[in-house]
């Protein structure tokens, strides 16, 4: 009954497979430069200098305040422009960087909060116990942080996962892209083709999705606006 | 100065204003449009999904989770290319009302689990109090547990408000017209990528800046956020 649909699966499926690999690649490098870049301006972010935090502020407000989609286009098409060599991006750094930036403010933000959200008295007791700032911060604040950062970390991580598709109008070719060129070469199963695409996004985020919910149950931790 | 002209020509952006503009307008407008319509089916989906009965909370859940694990772009494809099969092509279809739907179906989960965990942070002692008085089970959740809330939770839906309009933008790939084609469309015609997309991002910006002074306001009319749900 469902034959033809079987076969159209069957020819398409290694392709939107290697486009799936593609996405995980994709995902798991923005998310570790993202944390990287995050993690350390959160952590600039909590001392509260007044010229840096400023700084920080103006990042998260423009990549926050602006879709994904104006970013990309941004770094992919604008910076070339400039007439700066090294800011010529090709399709794959002009993704990279608009990915990493983009993941790096909600890391910040999370990361900022997490500080902030330790008690006082940590650093305070290992201030007394004669650690100098640094050493509180690495040994007694960033730990704990660390731990109630966790939650809202893995949420970041299902946005960031979706909002890889978004690189296929750029032509990377992630899934999303794999699936556009399945359906030049079955114009006329598109519901198909999309909805085997869906179900492997789904297949990728539902178990990080799982995680998040749970671990928020489990551990609380801190909360940012969606935004 | 003769720099700054080369890369950003302030005469160019003049001339498409009126296209920015009606952009910007239709952004607001769609977006406008779907904050109603899936504030009005959150709420309704909040209750199917606090149900008591697994026939329907079961696939309430199941749409919440597939909305929230598959990418927007996806679902704006399977909408825009799967309604015209479903209802065989209707003139009333435009990319426009297309576009509206995905975004509505795409936001509803969110604004659902919003308003959800609004109404479970509404004491129970409030619902007790409205069923002595005589109130049945409506007209308790109409006058004393929905008002309440959506004060505890305006702040949220402010934020969920600021995602809705960014992703407004997606719909410029559906050839829905709103501010990114309207840039796109400078793109087009005269090939200026910076005059384009960096305009787009300050109109982008500059919503965003409106929408954080009125969530700015709301929050201390509302005393600071006296509730922030966990």
């Amino acid at each position: 009954m469902f034959e033809e649909q079987r076969q159209i699966i069957a020819s398409i499926l290694p392709f939107l497979i290697q486009g799936l690999w593609e996405t995980i690649k994709v995902s798991i490098a923005a998310i570790f430069l993202g944390s990287i870049l995050g993690a350390v301006l959160g952590t600039l972010r909590s001392f509260r200098w007044p010229v840096i935090t400023g700084l920080i502020g103006s990042y998260l407000h423009v990549f926050r305040g602006s879709p994904f989609l104006i970013q990309l286009y941004v770094f992919y098409f604008v910076f070339p422009q400039l007439g700066i060599p090294l800011l010529a991006f090709d399709s794959w750094t002009a993704s990279m960087v608009a990915l990493t930036l983009y993941t790096g403010c909600y890391v910040t933000e999370i990361v900022n909060a997490a500080i902030l959200a330790v008690p006082s008295g940590q650093e305070e007791a290992a201030r007394s116990l004669g650690m100098t700032k640094l050493q509180a911060l690495r040994h007694v604040v960033l730990p704990q942080a660390f731990k109630l950062a966790i939650p809202a970390m893995s949420g970041v991580y299902v946005i960031i996962i979706k909002s890889t598709a978004i690189l296929s109008v750029v032509g990377i070719s992630e899934l999303t892209r794999q699936g556009e060129v399945s359906i030049l070469r079955f114009p006329a199963s598109i519901m198909l083709i999309y909805g085997v695409v869906a179900l492997l996004y789904f297949i990728y985020c539902y178990p990080v999705l799982r995680f998040t919910d749970w671990a928020e149950k489990r551990m609380g931790g801190v909360r940012i606006k969606s935004d | 100065m003769d720099y700054l002209a080369s890369i950003y020509n302030f005469r160019v952006v003049g001339d498409y204003l009126p296209v920015f503009l009606h952009g910007i307008f239709a952004t607001i407008w769609i977006s406008l449009v779907c904050l109603v319509l899936s504030l009005v089916l959150g709420i309704f989906l909040a209750g199917l999904r606090t149900s008591s009965s697994a026939l329907l909370w079961r696939p309430a859940a199941a749409y919440i989770q597939f909305v929230r694990a598959t990418p927007l772009l996806v679902q704006i494809y399977l909408v825009y290319y799967g309604l015209p099969i479903v209802f065989g092509s209707v003139g009333v279809l435009t990319e426009a009302v297309s576009g509206i739907i995905a975004l509505t179906l795409h936001t509803t989960p969110y604004m659902g689990e919003i308003i959800r965990s609004g109404i479970e942070s509404v004491d129970k002692g409030q619902r007790e109090a409205a069923r002595a008085v005589g109130m049945n089970g409506v007209q308790t959740m109409w006058h004393v547990v929905l008002p309440q809330a959506f004060a505890n939770v305006v702040p949220t839906l402010l934020g969920q408000t600021a995602v809705l309009i960014k992703d407004t933008s997606l719909l410029s790939l559906i050839a829905v017209f709103e501010v990114m084609s309207s840039g796109l469309q400078l793109m087009s015609e005269r090939v200026m990528p910076n005059e384009a997309f960096i305009t787009t991002a300050i109109c982008y910006l500059l919503i965003y800046a409106v929408l954080l002074a009125v969530s700015n306001v709301v929050e201390r009319r509302l005393g600071g956020g006296i509730y922030r749900p966990a």
